[in-house]
């Protein structure tokens, strides 16, 4: 039997993104970290795929980013969320919970 | 807005990538290493996670949503380094491009200029001029005096206003010591403000200028005029100038860029109307039962004013009718008392607003349809241009297929290669359009001058503007298209490198290729046949023979009203010129005249004879010393001439031509009978041969000619001198006699006869010069494209060639091999070229004289042009092919 894939679900990185950022700004590499702690290593966040979402919630306004200093005197580009950002992340963590709980609804259904 | 920055931040945000994306794999490696690993094992874990580095800035670039822009900026500056490599092709490419963006710009610019542009007025589709006339009458009549206008003016509301102008006139400008000639025309007071002109410098006449009584003579400049004789002095405004003599004030300059509504015909100085009488100024008019030596304003019967109102949508209709009934209660009054025959064709007058948003423009009835046949051509020459391209960068692609095959191999998708082929047309297509706009404004230029129906060119305003240069833009778009997008669809097709099969070379027969070819042909026999039933149909003109030895006749046009001349005066200045220019030597005879041969200047007027119930009907009248009709050639086919003893007091007599004669009598043996104006108050003493005394298109006039004695106030404007050797020569010294013996009097012009017709012959001559020119080009480009096919398919074929010359081949049976291949190609041209002249051909009738369209000469003529053409361009590539060496050939495998 092939190892449980510890890719996120399709679809939900840009939700993920969004509420890490929403407990405090950090940069790419940390935001992979978080996931994967607060996941308990259910989740694995593949780095370039983090990029590019990362290039993406940029371009459509939803997070800021600038160069900052980071623990290690290294330099890396500190993402926050915008407040457009935060409005999204409201409206798409509804929509995960209306549809997850839709799909419990279903998988409980007898007969 | 955020796009557009990331877009020009783009090496910036590059490198922030670049960074980033290192960055982060720095922290993927230290977290590694503090996990156990060793620095270099961290690193290659690292590395293996992220996957490469290249990918993910490639990857996130394109999230970044600007690579369509970026991706074609740099297709740009590649297609730019592959034409720099080869300069020759881009070169040929760009001036073909050039030239045939330029032409077509230039033929668009005029007709707009002349055709569609409105005028530069404010909201001018609410302008209309009043017009009226009877429903059977050939040409529209816009003329009313100007008491008729105040009873049409006052039927109307008080807000619409009737504006009144006079038709544009020439009279002398004199500053200081410069005396020139310039177009005036004579305006009511509200006429700036019916049309909603403005002044410049100064104001615009207003209704304050009207009354005769308390107004002072002023006048407006326009700006054209303005800077041509004053220079822009600013103390024009205030200054006096005179007006054939008169002091006038000029009391503004009008807005720069209004001329007046007769587009093509700019106006320098407006006048108020009652100054008419005191500058003796004498435009268009027709006259009932009225004196025009004395002052023409007050006089009901001069109508000599086109009345212009303006009228939104909503109101048009109520202000016509309005004015058609007021207009018509007239009519009724004025011929109650009237002949039942006349009063039936008076009552059959309407009265009717017409739309004035363009303008009046008689070059535009003229020129019109010229232009758009020279529009049509110049278009069908840049699509052969367009062809040819095509052909051109098809065959440079096959040359770079090895590296399109490579492309492929790397991974390049067909849509990315379509872009990259559109691409480099587009960009040969950009710089070819900025060239074409010095071919065009150039081209523009020259074709007014090729258009002007007298020696004046024709004054049109071709600016540069936007849209003339947006017109270039689309165009090099669309063009750029049009012979981008099937070799550009070819290199998308592309076979991955070493999919195609090396070693044996395969021959192509290139169909699209030779498709391009045949229509070429097909479209340049058009152009050809168009061209030369232009050019005969100018021949068939010069040939017309006028009915008198234009080519022998030096004419000279005079202005004895101006200079001031009392009718007294007449009669002796009449003497001193014959005298004057009877002397000149290489001068057989001498005659005068009230309007000269071929200026198109007429005085028409009614004429009845006895017993006759169809009312008065038109001839057309001249006034003539004797001896006239021998000086100038016209042929007596009964009777007599004039001579010094039909003098005034006496009897008065007439000549008629054969076709008043005919027209009024049934024949034209009607020496002795009588007719008139109303009475019968002239003798017919002798009939002339019908001739063309106006321009050469016009039709045949019923003429009558009177004694110039026998009408003591009358100036005569035309001396005509018979010459006997080179007239052109004798023009100056003709000029001379006159200008020595009479220094005051006004010279317009002096030229030969023939000169004169030639010159209203100018739309002919633009048609058949332009449509020469765009044939030849055609035929060149056609040619060149076939040249091309056929050098490329032998090309393809040399090895086969060189195996058949190795076997024993003749020569020449490899020449006629090649050539038969070819021949399809141009019998298709052919073929197709005459079905396309069947609709072509209706285009061009009205525009040929002569001749039918369908002319089996002219076709016939250009079928074997076009055949030779083939012939020749597709035999150079066939001599080299059998000239081939066959080793070598082989070795080329």
């Amino acid at each position: 039997m092939a190892a449980p894939s510890t890719d996120v679900i399709p679809g939900t990185l840009d939700l993920l993104i969004l509420k890490t950022l929403s407990l405090q700004p950090m940069h790419g590499f940390g935001i992979a970290r978080r996931v994967e702690q607060i996941s308990r290593g259910v989740f694995k966040v593949n780095p370039g795929s983090l990029l590019v979402a990362l290039q993406r919630l940029e371009r459509s306004g939803w997070l800021d980013a600038e160069w900052k200093q980071t623990e290690n005197s290294r330099r890396a580009r500190v993402y926050a969320l915008t407040r457009a950002g935060r409005r999204q992340l409201e409206l798409q963590a509804a929509e995960w919970s209306r549809r997850t709980s839709a799909v419990a609804r279903l998988l409980r259904a007898e007969g | 807005m955020r796009w557009l920055l990331r877009l020009l931040r783009r090496r910036a945000l590059d490198r922030d990538l670049d960074r980033e994306v290192r960055a982060h794999l720095e922290l993927l490696t230290d977290d590694l290493m503090r996990s156990g690993l060793s620095a270099t094992e961290a690193r290659r874990q690292a590395a293996l996670t992220l996957g490469g580095v290249e990918q993910v800035k490639e990857a996130s670039r394109d999230a970044r949503g600007t690579h369509f822009v970026e991706d074609f900026l740099r297709d740009v500056r590649y297609a730019l380094r592959s034409l720099r490599r080869s300069p020759g092709f881009t070169l040929a490419a760009i001036l073909t491009l050039a030239v045939g963006i330029g032409a077509n710009t230039a033929v668009w610019s005029v007709l707009d200029a002349l055709v569609w542009r409105a005028l530069p007025v404010e909201r001018s589709e609410e302008l209309h001029a009043v017009r009226h006339g009877a429903p059977s009458d050939e040409d529209p009549n816009y003329l009313f005096s100007y008491p008729r206008r105040g009873r049409l003016q006052a039927a109307l509301p008080g807000s619409a206003r009737l504006g009144a102008m006079s038709s544009i006139g020439g009279l002398y400008l004199a500053t200081g010591q410069r005396n020139d000639p310039v177009s005036a025309q004579m305006v009511s007071g509200d006429w700036f403000q019916v049309l909603g002109v403005g002044a410049g410098q100064g104001r615009v006449l207003n209704e304050g200028d009207d009354d005769e009584a308390q107004a002072h003579p002023v006048v407006v400049l326009s700006d054209v005029a303005w800077a041509r004789f004053f220079g822009r002095d600013p103390k024009t405004v205030g200054s006096t100038v005179r007006l054939n003599g008169q002091p006038v004030t000029v009391v503004g300059i009008a807005e720069p860029g209004f001329d007046g509504l007769t587009v093509g015909q700019p106006v320098y100085v407006w006048a108020p109307l009652w100054l008419q009488h005191q500058v003796g100024f004498y435009g268009n008019f027709s006259s009932n039962d009225s004196d025009t030596e004395k002052p023409w304003l007050p006089q009901d019967g001069i109508a000599w004013l086109t009345l212009v109102t303006r009228a939104p949508a909503a109101l048009t209709n109520q202000v016509e009718s309005r004015l058609a009934t007021r207009y018509r209660a007239e009519l009724v009054e004025r011929f109650a008392n009237a002949d039942s025959v006349e009063r039936t064709r008076a009552l059959q007058e309407r009265l009717q607003l017409e739309p004035l948003a363009r303008g009046f423009s008689p070059m535009r009835a003229q020129y019109g349809d010229p232009l758009r046949v020279l529009m049509l051509s110049v278009g069908l020459v840049l699509l052969i241009a367009c062809a040819n391209l095509a052909g051109l960068l098809m065959a440079r692609g096959a040359a770079r297929g090895q590296e399109v095959a490579v492309r492929v191999s790397l991974g390049a998708r067909p849509g990315r290669l379509l872009r990259q082929g559109l691409s480099e047309s587009l960009t040969l297509a950009a710089l070819g359009g900025l060239v074409s706009v010095a071919v065009a404004w150039l081209g523009g230029l020259g074709l007014l001058r090729a258009a002007s129906p007298t020696s004046r060119p024709v004054s049109l305003s071709l600016a540069l503007d936007a849209r003339v240069l947006g017109f270039a833009a689309i165009l090099a778009l669309v063009t750029g298209l049009l012979f981008g997008l099937a070799p550009a669809l070819r290199a998308a097709r592309a076979a991955p490198f070493g999919a195609a099969a090396t070693g044996v070379r395969v021959t192509h027969r290139l169909p699209l290729g030779r498709v391009l070819v045949a229509s070429q042909l097909a479209l340049s026999l058009v152009l050809v046949a168009a061209a030369s039933l232009f050019v005969k149909t100018l021949g068939n003109y010069l040939r017309v023979d006028p009915g008198y030895a234009a080519d022998q006749i030096v004419e000279a046009r005079i202005e004895p009203r101006v200079a001031g001349y009392k009718y007294e005066e007449l009669p002796g200045l009449y003497r001193r010129l014959l005298d004057a220019v009877g002397a000149v030597p290489g001068v057989r005879s001498v005659g005068l005249s009230l309007y000269g041969l071929g200026t198109g200047a007429v005085r028409l007027g009614g004429f009845r004879i006895p017993g006759d119930t169809r009312g008065s009907r038109q001839g057309q009248e001249n006034y003539v010393t004797p001896g006239y009709f021998a000086t100038v050639g016209m042929v007596l086919v009964r009777g007599r001439e004039f001579t010094a003893a039909d003098r005034d007091g006496l009897p008065r007599v007439s000549v008629v031509s054969q076709a008043f004669a005919r027209h009024f009598w049934g024949t034209d043996d009607v020496v002795g009978r009588h007719f008139g104006y109303g009475e019968p108050q002239f003798e017919v003493v002798g009939v002339v041969r019908d001739a063309r005394v106006n321009r050469v298109k016009q039709a045949i006039p019923r003429m009558v000619f009177h004694p110039l004695a026998q009408a003591p106030q009358e100036y005569a404007l035309s001396v005509e001198a018979r010459v006997a050797g080179d007239a052109g020569a004798i023009v100056a010294a003709v000029r001379a006699a006159i200008a020595k013996a009479q220094p005051d009097l006004p010279i317009r012009d002096v030229v030969m006869v023939s000169d004169l017709l030639e010159r209203g012959l100018s739309r002919e001559k633009l048609l058949a010069r332009l449509a020469g020119v765009f044939s030849a080009m055609a035929l060149l480009l056609a040619a060149i494209g076939l040249y091309g096919v056929v050098a490329y398919s032998v090309a393809q074929r040399s090895n086969e060639m060189g195996i058949r010359l190795a076997l024993g081949a003749v020569p020449w049976k490899i020449w006629r091999m090649v050539l038969g291949d070819s021949l399809g190609m141009v019998v298709v041209g052919l073929g197709a070229g005459l079905l396309l002249w069947l609709p072509v051909q209706g285009l061009v009738r009205n525009l040929v004289f002569g001749l039918s369209p369908t002319d089996p000469g002219t076709l016939s003529f250009a079928v074997l042009l076009l055949a030779l053409v083939g012939i020749l361009a597709a035999s150079l590539p066939a001599w080299r092919a059998a000239r081939v060496d066959p080793a070598q050939a082989l070795r080329g495998q």
